[in-house]
């Protein structure tokens, strides 16, 4: 399959690709330059140049949007609202029948929810709130819902919250902190990249309804939020399921005897 | 009242200037391509420029929907980022109201011999720039409002826009110049409001399309002219 992957030099971008690369044709775009160990097509192009993305786009069977822009008041807008808005009259433009787009778990699931209510999913009606990367991001998703709806375009949204190191459990807070309170919603860089490619494959019949959106972490036991149709529907099984963080079975013992375990 | 509208060049807000100009003191704004006159040039960035339009302010009407034109990328620009400046210095100024003007054409995809109230999710088509847009706007205005950071009254009008001239047999959604002024007026000043309101407002014409008790209900001053 030849897939456009938007803004696929950001943080998620590297391992999306290390899980699709050797199964699709990609062209890599983004507005930085590719990360050094990247090998294969690049296009320099910011997500949010309509008509470059609708250019990029031709020829392709699949669009997938991995660009992100938290802080700025401007820029946040141009990547997270209006990329959308240009993938998706990329895909209409060329027949593309699915795109895949991605954003943080509180673009749909906002304070409202979280504060208050567990067993939380990612078909609940989206009240993202006006925190500039929730809200920007949930502008974008519903341009792909009306866009969706409108035009039979087959949309993938995948949240993500908390991306940890497989190796330390370590992630954008530092230093790692073993066997405290930890985000309910925390997901190895490697299943992360892995949840794209199941999106990128996942069977049409498998899906409910034309706009399906998942919630990526692996089985956690807070019950804050739930990743049942992740598993069921994507057949996404992350290889990590980042105990150490939940776990205090996993610390080692005080006597230092690890050996003796 | 110290009241804000956007938009102003436009021709909604030339009709909602002149039915609030004589009771209320009005400040004008729109880009600095539109804006010429009385109206101030603002671009409704995110820094001090937009604060200072909203200083002292009490209510801002806002023009939703055709208060601008451009390319599409203005459009969803402007009622996306834009609106979000606007209402964030809003918030911040502790302005009370927000009346966002949207439209009942969000609906005209719905037959017409449905219901459509007020509980009925419009439904936007991605090929009309104006009516997307529309509904971007408003959705930048609810969640300011789910936030409670201020109070916003969705006021979806209907169509065509008619002056001295009686609506047509075809006009089932038509809504007089007058009806307007008078809906947003009362729109200012109405106390029964939760904190995001939509009222769908419209003449009463032969074979009406759209229900208007909520406008009866929450705006008592229309209520003698809005079809029962």
């Amino acid at each position: 399959m030849k897939i456009l992957i938007l803004g696929g030099n950001g943080m998620l971008g590297p391992w999306a690709v290390k899980a699709l690369q050797d199964r699709h044709d990609i062209l890599l775009t983004d507005i930085n330059d590719p990360y050094p160990e990247y090998k294969g097509e690049f296009q320099k192009l910011s997500v949010d140049d309509v008509d470059g993305v609708v250019k990029a786009a031709e020829g392709m069977d699949m669009i997938v949007n991995l660009s992100v822009l938290r802080p700025h008041r401007k820029i946040a807008f141009d990547v997270n609202t209006m990329g959308n808005y240009a993938m998706m009259l990329a895909a209409r433009e060329h027949r593309i029948k699915r795109v895949i787009t991605t954003g943080p778990h509180y673009q749909k699931v906002g304070q409202q929810y979280e504060e208050w209510d567990f067993d939380l999913t990612p078909d609940m009606p989206p009240a993202p709130g006006t925190r500039l990367y929730a809200h920007t991001k949930a502008l974008g998703q519903e341009i792909c819902r009306v866009f969706s709806e409108r035009h039979g375009i087959q949309v993938i949204t995948l949240l993500y919250y908390n991306m940890k190191h497989s190796w330390n459990l370590g992630g954008p807070e530092a230093p790692v902190v073993y066997h405290e309170d930890m985000v309910p919603f925390s997901t190895a860089w490697q299943d992360c990249g892995t949840a794209v490619q199941a999106a990128v494959e996942v069977p049409e019949e498998r899906l409910a309804s034309k706009n399906e959106s998942f919630f990526i972490f692996p089985d956690l036991p807070h019950r804050k939020f739930d990743n049942e149709k992740t598993r069921r529907v994507l057949g996404w099984k992350p290889r990590y399921q980042v105990e150490r963080l939940w776990n205090k079975d996993s610390r080692n013992p005080e006597s230092n005897l690890t050996e003796a375990f | 009242m110290n009241v804000l509208i956007t938009s102003a060049a436009s021709a909604t807000a030339q009709i909602i200037a002149g039915a609030l100009g004589s009771d209320h003191t009005l400040r004008l704004t729109d880009l600095p391509g539109s804006a010429s006159g009385d109206i101030i040039a603002n671009e409704l960035g995110h820094e001090s420029e937009t604060d200072q339009l909203v200083a002292g302010i009490d209510a801002i009407v806002n023009i939703g929907y055709q208060g601008q034109s451009g390319s599409n990328t203005h459009l969803m620009d402007y009622h996306t980022r834009r609106m979000y400046n606007l209402l964030q210095a809003a918030s911040n100024a502790g302005v009370k109201r927000y009346i966002n003007i949207s439209t009942l054409k969000l609906f005209q995809d719905l037959e017409e011999n449905l219901v459509v109230t007020e509980k009925w999710r419009s439904d936007p088509p991605a090929e009309d720039i104006e009516l997307l847009v529309a509904h971007m706007a408003e959705y930048v205005c609810k969640e300011f409002a789910r936030d409670r950071l201020i109070q916003v009254v969705n006021l979806r009008l209907g169509w065509p826009f008619i002056g001295d001239s009686s609506a047509g047999p075809s006009d089932t959604a038509a809504i007089s110049h007058g009806m307007i002024g008078e809906s947003i007026t009362a729109a200012l000043v109405a106390e029964e409001l939760i904190q995001w309101q939509d009222i769908h407002v419209q003449s009463p014409v032969d074979h009406q399309r759209f229900i208007t008790k909520t406008a009866a209900r929450l705006l008592p001053e229309l209520a003698g002219r809005l079809s029962s």
